[in-house]
């Protein structure tokens, strides 16, 4: 019964609007141009200032690892000590010729460590940086 | 990586990645794993690329010096449709993802008036992680643009300015997912409406809101964070990147001297503090916050806090009902509450490094005992009133 009672309400209201609401979109279409042009925009950019890019001349490589020092070094992120003396432990077995090195950079992982640079650069021939972040 | 030491200089820099994670397993796993596996972008033998790339001869380019200047692109976009230049920020990845207020000329304007430094003036720098990525800089009117497009009102800009010189990243390149706060004090709060009564912390107030995310929109684009798989590696992400954590203390019912005049500013200065961490939560989350009829709140921050991780200390942000609780309990300063919160039992040490590490805010309503805490540590203060 009240759903019976509501659809009957609502039926003669429906019927009261249609026409109406169809006499004013004929209004509207009357008063608008044919097309509409969207209106266009110029904004700015947000993007900010990247800095030049210094190249940097890479190490030279030897030729072999036969004899040389290769310096493994850990920069601290957790797990990497082991995971780099492990390396060190596959150079021992697989390339017994090459003098392994391993160091734990100073500071955290950011940071610059100059005295362990200078040591690589006088008794070193190559590095392996672990990079963790 | 490649993209990093290409910024850096070396553009050709050898580097072999290994399967992760790698913490958390055991020498014998990541000899299996990784020493003994295979680079997973590569596909070669973890081992033998990296006695190649030792041992291969640099070529010309390698031992190049030279500068080169970059450029982050055209000035302006446009003339287009208002649709088409929202779809083009998005695809640029210039956006939040959510619609933005595009940046015209005349808006961007307006919002310029708000300051008396000039529009060329170099505000600041931010890196996607301090000492790790590039800088970028930007000025007073690249500031202006992002604050246009987070929808902030012309008078907030002093308070955007000074975040922005702040130089701090609110996107961490971590794959931590950090979160970041502004904590804001001073005459600006009421200048600009922001709100620190009920939901402090959450969207219903305008300055707050756009406040926050010009602060993300402005690392995104001035600071070029963001970039997933490039500058940003977070790997759950975090929901209060969109527009931060932004406290404005409730200055006027909190029982102790505001955060920035503890800091050494007065109480008629304006500033901003910048705090980074894994964010907050409701205390109700702890075991420790139980209902009772005698609330001993400072106990039962001590116990939270012992629980917190060292990295970032500890941070409570405490309505101002509680706080007035815990002064009535005998602390009549922030001070001699840290100082309780640090101390323990003895012949044990303390949880965290130094009083330092425990950070007190108050904000929000006193219809009801709630307040929040989190791992976050303060990183600096900035005056806004040098903004204006």
């Amino acid at each position: 019964m009240k759903l019976r009672f509501v659809i009957f309400l609502i039926a003669p209201l429906c019927a009261g609007l249609w026409p109406s609401n169809q006499v004013m979109a004929k209004e509207r279409k009357k008063s608008e141009p044919a097309t509409a042009i969207e209106p266009k925009f110029t904004v700015l950019s947000p993007l900010g200032t990247p800095p030049a890019i210094k190249m940097l001349a890479m190490a030279p490589r030897p030729n072999t690892l036969d004899d040389r020092t290769v310096y493994i070094v850990d920069d601290g992120f957790v797990g990497g000590d082991v995971l780099l003396k492990e390396m060190g432990a596959w150079f021992n077995r697989n390339m017994p010729n090459v003098n392994i090195v391993y160091r734990r950079k100073a500071g955290g992982f950011p940071d610059e460590d100059p005295a362990l640079w200078a040591e690589i650069k006088a008794k070193g021939d190559a590095v392996i940086m672990g990079v963790g972040h | 990586m490649e993209e990093n030491a290409a910024k850096k200089g070396m553009p050709h820099l050898r580097f072999t990645f290994v399967k992760s994670p790698v913490w958390g397993k055991t020498a014998e796993q990541l000899r299996k794993d990784v020493i003994e596996g295979t680079d997973p972008i590569t596909g070669k033998p973890v081992m033998r690329e990296i006695v190649d790339e030792l041992t291969t001869p640099l070529s010309d380019e390698d031992k190049t010096t030279r500068t080169i200047q970059q450029s982050a692109g055209p000035n302006h976009f446009g003339p287009d449709t208002a649709e088409d230049l929202q779809r083009l920020f998005r695809e640029k990845g210039m956006t939040d993802y959510l619609p933005i207020v595009l940046p015209t000329e005349e808006k961007v304007d307006a919002m310029l008036k708000a300051t008396s430094h000039k529009p060329d003036e170099i505000v600041g720098k931010i890196s996607p992680t301090a000492g790790v990525y590039e800088y970028w800089s930007y000025t007073v009117k690249q500031v202006a643009v992002n604050a246009v497009m987070a929808g902030a009102d012309p008078i907030y800009f002093p308070v955007i300015l000074a975040v922005a010189a702040a130089g701090k990243e609110s996107l961490s390149s971590s794959d931590n997912s950090f979160a970041e706060a502004l904590v804001i004090n001073g005459p600006i709060r009421d200048e600009v409406g922001l709100n620190y009564g009920i939901g402090a912390m959450g969207p219903f107030n305008h300055a707050n809101a756009t406040i926050g995310r010009a602060w993300t929109l402005l690392s995104i684009n001035a600071g070029n964070c963001g970039k997933v798989g490039e500058t940003y590696m977070g790997v759950v992400g975090n929901p209060t990147n969109w527009t931060n954590i932004v406290i404005a203390e409730n200055e006027k019912e909190s029982p102790w001297k505001s955060f920035s005049v503890r800091r050494g500013f007065k109480p008629e200065d304006s500033v901003v503090s910048i705090f980074e961490g894994w964010g907050v939560i409701s205390a109700k989350n702890s075991v420790y916050a139980v209902w009772s009829k005698e609330m001993n709140f400072a106990a039962e921050l001590k116990n939270i806090f012992n629980d917190q991780d060292q990295l970032f200390g500890a941070v409570a942000v405490l309505s101002p009902a509680v706080a007035s609780y815990i002064k009535d309990e005998g602390y009549d300063t922030i001070g001699k509450l840290t100082d309780w919160l640090y101390k323990s039992p003895e012949e044990t040490a303390p949880h965290f490094r130094s009083p330092a590490q425990i950070n007190i805010l108050v904000t929000g309503s006193s219809n009801n005992l709630y307040w929040d805490y989190g791992g976050m540590r303060y990183v600096k203060s900035v005056s806004i009133d040098k903004w204006r």
